[in-house]
């Protein structure tokens, strides 16, 4: 065991930063892990060209705070409530919205399911009991509807108003 | 919810330009619609899933994707709105092909012919939950389903109109259909049986259960057709003979639930002679009063399907000790066990039952008559106890109960203990019993005198309509709210009568007989049981009222029931969602 963790696995970030991780943090990519599995003993840098250095450096974080976590079934879990993130999670996730979005698309990209759910899970929180307004003010998201556009989407999705 | 994953591919297709230039930030309204559909996974509440489509174009189609794959009808106002829409001749997205799934589980009273017309557009169903809803006729069903060719589940179960012409024009048109439930479907015949049966071969969940004019020709065309069947509830299809059980042993290799209840023309024969060697995926069997049944099915079953995990023997009066022993073969695999009435069976056999299924969650005893506090001694040890039924076990006492919470184990993992019409039982052990478990969230004391008064009994739930007066009169079931109720009662008059006591002495012991009875007292509480007798003494049969029945009741509404709801959630997976897959 002693002797894979001290395995190392180089990631070049977008800039061409080069990163030195624990092939056991790298793994929790499947991305990365179907990659080292493929290519074998190797010393080569994985180049990551979606991924630029400060996204890469919490990705980083991320798993190797939980490096030792079980494997998660592949299985969706919609049960999951968005309410239940640990701490450590929450204030990983205490970021600028440009670096959330960044890191959803990193954890997409690297194939990282834990990842992706908390990064998600995060934004879905963000969007709890707003209006549509608000929802935009807080995305700065342009409303791209005509008036006309949007009273006919309001109406013909009435029906779930009801409870 | 939607199961579909985004392709990285894709993703990486329409995030590489905006990334390589590294200036540009990722922003909300540049999150390709796959991660947009994956944040709205957990956008959990409709209402702000609705704010969500009007947030902007791209949002929109996300979320009513969402919005639609399962409409959320609660109410009749949102079902009849939603009609509304669909009937629009100009929609600004193709609504009714967005509707996969419907479940008019909480809108059974609403749902007519018409409704179904006007949902016949929805052609891109998977999944129909229209159990009970009991107005529907053919008509309605024909038009919905004639163009339900992606149909996966259907549920029509309890619609007693319903026809055969139904069931062909399912046979016909739903190839891919993998669970059915026309249980109560009376008019379901052999005809329509096999029109399924020879067309839907990836049939895994069939239920059919009180569709009694069925024969042994549906089960066998079933088990020669549908190899990947996984359940077959044959519940009270009385006509079934062991000839249909061999072809279901012999084809369906996978099956892991098989209902036979009142299948009541069952002998050995169906197990001994034709359930192979090994049948080992085995997980739930029913045979419920199949009353021809011996200890010669048990010890086939316990050696082909060793992993079993629930057993129901009810009102198998052949079984013996012996069978038990049997049974215990099954070791730590066995998590609920049916033996009411099984009145042969003695504390022998279930304290061997005790000492080998230790993962014993479920046990129920009921009417088995002979077993004392022996039997509740062992049982107490049992570590994952979550429910146990003894009643009519008349000879049990309060020393069984105290042996039940003495050594802390079940006290907590008990949820429901049912201890109906065993008289002996007095106030001070099952308040101990009470105050101890704390989990507990029901208790039935139906019939035992202790507790037959007004002053107990405005905790208890009200008795069935169905109830005589008798019946109600000895009718004493606590659950939730009741059984806390029970206990804060039972509690204060403890104290209260501890500190009177002290401050009137023991010797006027007379002034508390008058005054709310719950006492430690044994002289004061031999008085009221004498007393109490006097009013439930011929506790007859037709008496048992809450009885195991009680408890059986809420078991076949589960089953029958087949949508989400398992309001007792003890049955765990065994709850068997038809539309689980």
């Amino acid at each position: 065991m002693s002797s894979n963790e001290q395995k190392k696995v180089k990631l070049t970030s977008s800039e061409g930063t080069e990163f030195q991780v624990e092939r056991s943090v790298a793994e929790r990519s499947v991305l990365l892990k179907n990659m080292l599995e493929d290519v074998g003993e190797n010393d080569m840098a994985i180049p990551l060209p979606n991924v630029t250095g400060p996204i890469l450096t919490k990705v980083i974080d991320y798993c190797t705070h939980h490096r030792n976590d079980p494997i998660q079934n592949h299985d969706d879990d919609p049960k999951k409530s968005s309410e239940d993130i640990d701490d450590w999670d929450a204030e990983f996730c205490k970021v600028d919205q440009g670096t959330l979005f960044e890191l959803i698309l990193a954890a997409n990209y690297l194939d990282i399911k834990p990842l992706l759910d908390l990064t998600c899970k995060t934004v879905a929180n963000m969007i709890k009991n707003k209006s549509p307004e608000e929802i935009r003010a807080t995305f700065n998201i342009a409303n791209d509807f005509t008036p006309e556009e949007e009273e006919q989407v309001r109406k013909e999705n009435e029906w779930c108003e009801e409870r | 919810m939607s199961s579909e994953k985004p392709l990285p591919e894709q993703v990486i297709k329409q995030t590489l330009p905006s990334q390589a230039s590294q200036n540009s930030v990722a922003k909300a309204a540049t999150i390709p619609s796959e991660l947009i559909l994956q944040i709205f996974k957990y956008v959990t509440s409709t209402a702000d899933l609705k704010s969500c489509i009007l947030v902007c174009k791209s949002w929109c189609r996300c979320g009513v994707e969402l919005l639609w794959h399962k409409p959320v009808l609660n109410v009749r106002e949102s079902l009849i709105k939603l009609l509304v829409t669909l009937s629009r001749s100009t929609q600004t997205f193709p609504y009714a092909l967005l509707i996969r799934r419907l479940n008019f589980t909480f809108l059974i009273e609403h749902v007519s012919d018409d409704t179904l017309k006007r949902l016949s557009s929805c052609e891109r169903l998977e999944r129909l939950t229209l159990g009970g809803c009991r107005r529907l006729t053919d008509n309605g069903l024909l038009k919905l389903l004639d163009k339900a060719d992606g149909l996966v589940a259907l549920d029509v179960s309890d619609i007693e109109n319903l026809t055969d012409a139904v069931v062909e024009l399912v046979g016909e048109r739903c190839r891919r259909l993998q669970g059915l439930n026309v249980s109560l479907c009376k008019k379901v015949s052999d005809k329509g049986i096999l029109a399924v049966a020879s067309k839907c071969r990836s049939l895994r969940r069939i239920k059919l259960s009180s569709c009694d004019i069925i024969t042994d020709q549906s089960v066998v065309i079933l088990a020669k057709n549908c190899p990947h069947l996984l359940e077959l509830d044959l519940t009270n299809c009385d006509q079934i003979t062991n000839k249909a059980i061999q072809p279901v042993f012999e084809n369906c290799t996978q099956l892991r639930e098989l209902r036979l209840a009142c299948c009541t023309k069952l002998t050995d024969e169906s197990f001994t002679k034709t359930m192979p060697s090994l049948y080992e995926q085995l997980r739930i069997l029913d045979l419920t009063s199949c009353a021809l049944i011996t200890d010669q099915t048990l010890l086939k079953i316990a050696h082909s399907a060793p992993k079993l995990r629930n057993l129901v023997l009810a009102k198998c009066g052949n079984i013996t000790d012996e069978g038990v022993y049997h049974i215990t073969r099954l070791g730590k695999h066995l998590h609920y066990l049916h033996l009411g009435h099984c009145s042969r069976i003695t504390d022998h056999s279930i304290t061997h039952l005790a000492r080998h299924c230790t993962r014993l969650r479920y046990l129920d005893l009921a009417c088995c008559t002979q077993l004392t506090d022996a039997s509740v001694f062992e049982l107490s040890h049992l570590p994952k106890l979550r429910r146990i039924g003894l009643v009519k076990c008349a000879l049990i006492t309060d020393q069984a109960i105290y042996a039940l919470i003495e050594n802390r184990v079940v006290q907590h993992t008990l949820e429901r203990v049912h201890l109906s019409y065993c008289v002996n039982l007095t106030v001070p052990a099952v308040l101990e019993l009470v105050n101890s478990c704390f989990r507990l969230t029901h208790l039935s004391l139906t019939g035992v005198p202790a507790f037959l008064r007004p002053e107990v009994q405005r905790f208890c739930r009200q008795a069935p309509k169905e109830f005589t007066p008798h019946q109600r009169q000895v009718f004493c079931v606590f659950s939730g709210k009741g059984v806390k109720d029970l206990k804060q009662y039972l509690n204060n008059t403890v104290i209260t009568q501890q500190r009177n006591r002290i401050t009137n002495g023991v010797g006027n012991i007379n002034d508390q007989v008058v005054g709310p009875v719950a006492a430690v007292n044994a002289e004061i509480e031999e008085s009221v049981v004498s007393e109490a007798e006097g009013v439930g003494g011929d506790i007859s049969e037709g008496g048992e009222g809450e009885n195991e029945n009680g408890h059986n009741q809420d078991d076949n509404r589960s089953r029958n029931r087949v949508s989400d709801r398992n309001p007792e959630g003890e049955d765990g997976d065994v709850g068997n969602a038809l539309l689980d897959f």
